[in-house]
């Protein structure tokens, strides 16, 4: 009986040991930290150059001796872009891997969901969600955001528009939780320096055509048309307007009219494309970095990701502690506007081993947060494609 | 390590619940259903609605939450019954594509893509972190067993004895006096609801709700831990619903264990293994793990 | 007005791009009797495969289609024979054949990740041209759309031909209408499935570059038009040719049609109630023979 138990016992553990093991043994020295990024599904053309950037982080700070002598290890799963299956992830980093934070969360749908898991069990989630609702869940504070929220996407947008003596936009937005307030606070700010929103139409992005929608949308003659777009559908759509003839400049955010995306189409489709997305200063090395580690200029969100796990390591440091709480209590002591300026993570955890208090400012700009983990960000680049590449027109 | 089991403990009921419900409507009424999405969208939304909107308790929100399902899936198989398999099949496809729709266009409704954020469960608030977690894993396997054993007793019971009889031959059942669009679609409410009651249990487990949730994977999840389990029993279904959890669980580990594939590729690999894994079921087990026992013609039919 | 005759001219050309993958998924239901769920997968591997072929080879896109055709096919049948024959087999004559469907649905995801695994999920072109739209009247009409439609036509055309004139063409439509009596008079039956998993890959295929030419090649491309493709087969009769050229072009029509009155959001709605309402009329679709 008792050799009975024993065996199973040793059988379990056996069953057991292969799976955990390796996971248990490497956590007793070396610091877990998580992405969950959509490697699959409708947010699949992000979350891959995201895990890739996040994965090169880690190596050089392993390579540059770890954050408070301990390696990090990186576990990298997918949020399928489906809200069930990001939950279960988040569980399995937290409860296996047990992660001091999660990073990379794209979709609000998936970032919403995983958001309770992560404040429950106080681990720090970084996300690059637009939604507006994210930041005012009950998180005390474990979500940190480094996409800027749609007040302030829109009103720089529109700010832009005016500069350029834009009067008249027509919005084409996929379903998103941001499409209409977009629309709106775009259409208000325009109308106080005299332009005018001339309607919006909103579309299932998992079409293949959008030919009537951009009908319509050309039919009200607009000066310049906006895209809230994603990737996929950015690309039938900029087709699409190429082929009913409009010739006016077309707007769109950043992550959608990605580097690949771009090289993927014939050039008129993308010629006179404007994309927008949140900005470092011109030349930042974090910034150029990210470049270097995806061969391609790099999209927003890996440059978000960079930026996440950067703060991650470095607070941990600065809080002189590997945990989720130290991470929560110093994401915003390391952007410091009296620290010494640091622009990727290996100097910064120099910097904090040399007594030094820093500011950091990463890859996707200056990374400084309000008290609901919004990012204070001031600066947009505009980029401008010209015969398939992007080349930056300005950054304000 | 225990707090990841509980969770997925609750998880692993959810899918137990959908693969009874699909169990009654196909393993049990031979009406290939693959909107499954689609009912536990309309589930998770009425108790979600419910729960945050108008402040009902939980347990009224989940009735109604089965009910609801129960309200479309009558309609739903009132329109289709007389469908043959594949032509429903497409048909339910559809219903479930069209409810995803409905979730992310309806915006004043449903929040839109965006979802629906803090939908009340039992206990929450009055039990955290693990003792919560454990709470609902044993009210959700609870509601399992209850609804496990209903669907024993129903599969024995003249109603059952006719459905299989339908599924197996509706021309024969009907000249034997059986009114088989009747049956059908009690079977189909009745399968629905349970989907839609699992539907409601998610979004409180999660404590929200978003289209994004009610993809045709999660139909896939179902009809693989229907089929893997053994369609027709009862007791297939629970197993295929644990099975199937521990499976989709198991491939992130195995998928870990890859060093040298990047992050998409381990990830596509952990998808196309799931999906070998249906396949080869249905090969290999045709029947699933806890095949239906046989039964003597019913006497009804006679 | 011009707006209703511009959504029937993008119907149309929106028909004309479906009927093509229609005509491969009701094409092995007519000489197998099951609904492989997979022709979602062979239109994304086809589509894969052309563009190999278009940017690899740099063989121009039109050429490059036949990669696509051979890439369909080859998927067509690999799955067939590993994934879905030995469940076919073991259905009995006048059953719906839910098995191999369902491990058709299987394979497509299954599919989805090969392409991932091979190629990720960036977005990727086709080496082609585009070109603005010309303008007759008050109408506009892509020179693109017109050329797919005119290809979408001619892959229809040699599909006629080979049923109709050929040798195997005939033997498939004999095993198509009675495979009892087929199998009496000493067809090969499996040879003939093969053939027709081919044909029906390579039409799938086909039809996933002429989608890709228009939008951008994502190992989600065959996933994102099945739901329209498999209202269009069941619309026209899921077996019936026919049936799925007609049903595309009611499906096309309708969703295009359906955006003048309806928020073009639920534009895939257009095509569930499309079959609802053809389906309570007749219960096998408008060419289908074979009732419940």
């Amino acid at each position: 009986m008792k050799i009975g138990l024993t065996r199973r016992r040793a059988l379990l553990a056996g069953l057991a040991l292969p799976a955990f093991a390796p996971g248990l043994a490497e956590a007793a020295q070396s610091i877990p930290i998580g992405t969950l990024t959509p490697l699959t599904g409708a947010g699949g053309a992000y979350g891959p150059s995201m895990a890739k950037v996040a994965k090169a982080v880690v190596d050089e700070i392993n390579a540059a001796g770890g954050v408070l002598g301990r390696r990090l290890a990186l576990t990298s799963e997918d949020s399928e872009t489906n809200p069930d299956a990001g939950v279960k992830a988040a569980h399995k980093l937290i409860d296996i891997n047990h992660v001091v934070a999660i990073c990379g969360t794209w979709a609000s749908a998936v970032t919403t969901a995983v958001a309770p898991v992560c404040w429950q069990s106080k681990t720090m989630l970084f996300t690059v969600s637009g939604a507006d609702s994210i930041t005012l869940l009950p998180h005390h504070g474990y979500i940190i955001r480094t996409q800027p929220n749609s007040h302030l996407q829109a009103v720089s947008v529109a700010d832009f528009m005016a500069a350029r003596g834009i009067k008249s936009f027509y919005s084409l937005s996929v379903q998103s939780p941001f499409a209409t307030s977009v629309y709106q606070q775009m259409g208000a700010e325009l109308a106080t320096k005299g332009g005018k929103a001339l309607g919006d139409t909103i579309y299932d992005g998992s079409k293949t055509s959008f030919r009537t929608e951009v009908e319509k949308a050309v039919a009200t003659k607009p000066e310049l048309i906006f895209l809230n777009s994603y990737a996929p559908d950015l690309a039938i759509l900029l087709r699409n307007i190429y082929q009913a003839g409009f010739s006016g400049p077309r707007f769109t955010p950043g992550y959608a009219a990605t580097p690949k995306l771009i090289a993927s189409l014939p050039k008129p489709v993308t010629d006179g494309l404007i994309s927008y997305a949140p900005s470092p200063d011109p030349g930042s090395p974090g910034y150029k970095r990210v470049k270097q580690i995806l061969g391609t200029e790099p999209d927003p969100y890996s440059a978000q990701i960079y930026d996440h796990v950067s703060l991650a390591a470095l607070a941990m440091a600065q809080g002189k502690a590997a945990t989720s709480q130290a991470i929560h209590d110093n994401v915003r002591a390391v952007g410091n506007p009296n620290g010494v300026a640091v622009t990727d993570a290996v100097a910064g955890l120099k910097a904090i081993a040399a007594g030094h208090t820093i500011n950091y400012s990463g890859a996707s700009g200056p990374c400084k947060f309000n008290a609901i983990g919004d990012i204070l960000s001031s600066k947009f680049r505009f980029d401008l494609v010209r015969n398939g590449k992007s080349t930056l027109l300005t950054i304000s | 390590m225990l707090a990841y089991l509980v969770q997925m403990a609750s998880f692993a009921a959810i899918t137990a619940l959908m693969a009874l419900g699909l169990d009654l409507i196909w393993g049990l009424g031979g009406m290939a259903n693959l909107g499954l999405a689609g009912s536990a969208a309309v589930g998770a939304y009425a108790a979600a609605l419910l729960g945050v909107k108008l402040g009902v308790a939980w347990p009224l929100a989940w009735l109604a939450a089965a009910l609801l399902a129960a309200g479309s899936g009558a309609i739903l198989a009132g329109l289709t019954a007389r469908l043959r398999g594949d032509y429903l099949a497409i048909v339910t496809l559809g219903f479930a594509e069209v409810m995803q729709l409905a979730a992310s266009n309806e915006v004043w409704l449903t929040g839109g893509t965006g979802g629906i954020p803090g939908v009340p469960a039992p206990w929450r608030g009055s039990l955290h972190g693990l003792a919560f977690d454990a709470a609902f894993a044993a009210l959700a396997w609870g509601l399992v067993v209850v609804a496990a054993l209903l669907l024993a007793r129903l599969g024995a019971a003249p109603f059952g004895r006719v459905l299989r009889a339908i599924r197996e031959d509706d021309t024969v059942a009907a000249v034997a006096g059986k009114r088989v669009l009747r049956f059908k679609v009690r079977a189909f409410a009745a399968g629905s609801a349970l989907v839609g009651l699992a539907g409601a249990l998610g979004a409180a487990l999660e404590g929200f709700v978003a289209p994004d949730s009610f993809s045709a994977l999660l139909t896939l999840t179902v009809v693989l831990a229907l089929c893997a389990g053994g369609p027709g029993g009862v007791w297939g279904a629970l197993l295929g619903g644990v099975l199937v959890t521990a499976l989709t669980e198991a491939t992130r580990f195995a998928a870990d264990a890859l060093p040298a594939v990047s992050a998409v590729q381990a990830a596509a690999l952990r998808q196309g293994m799931i999906a070998l894994a249906l396949i080869l079921i249905l090969h290999l087990r045709p029947a699933g793990i806890l095949p239906e026992r046989p039964r003597a013609i019913p006497k009804e039919l006679r | 007005m011009i707006a209703i005759a511009q959504a029937i001219v993008n119907g149309v050309l929106a028909g004309a791009a479906l009927a093509v993958p229609a005509i491969a998924f009701t094409t092995i239901f007519a000489v197998l009797r099951f609904a492989n769920f997979a022709v979602a997968g062979f239109a994304t591997l086809g589509a894969y495969g052309g563009w190999l072929v278009n940017t690899r080879l740099g063989v121009p896109a039109v050429p490059a289609l036949l990669g696509a055709c051979v890439a369909g096919g080859a998927a067509a049948v690999i799955v067939d024979e590993a994934a879905l024959k030995g469940l076919r087999r073991r259905i009995r004559p006048g059953e719906a054949a839910l098995a191999p469907a369902i491990a058709s649905v299987a394979a497509t995801l299954l599919l989805e990740n090969v392409a991932r695994f091979l190629f990720g999920n960036d977005p990727q072109g086709y080496d082609l041209p585009v070109f603005r739209d010309w303008h007759i009247g008050a109408l506009a009409v892509g020179p693109q759309q017109l050329a797919d439609a005119a290809i979408a036509l001619v892959a229809m055309t040699a599909l006629f031909l080979f049923l109709g004139f050929t040798r195997a063409g005939r033997t498939m439509r004999a095993v198509a209408d009675n495979p009892g009596l087929a199998a009496l008079k000493g067809i090969d039956a499996a040879r003939v499935g093969r053939i027709a998993t081919f044909a029906a890959g390579a039409l799938a295929g086909l039809g996933g570059m002429l989608i890709g030419f228009d939008t951008s090649l994502d190992p989600l491309l065959g996933f994102r038009v099945m739901l329209s493709v498999f209202a269009a087969a069941v619309v026209g009769g899921l077996g019936s040719i026919p049936g799925a050229v007609a049903g595309a072009f009611v499906v096309g029509l309708g969703e295009e049609m359906a955006t003048l009155v309806v928020d073009p959001a639920y534009r895939t709605a257009v095509g569930f109630a499309a079959i609802l309402i053809v389906l309570s009329l007749r219960p096998a679709g408008l060419f289908g023979e074979r009732t419940a």
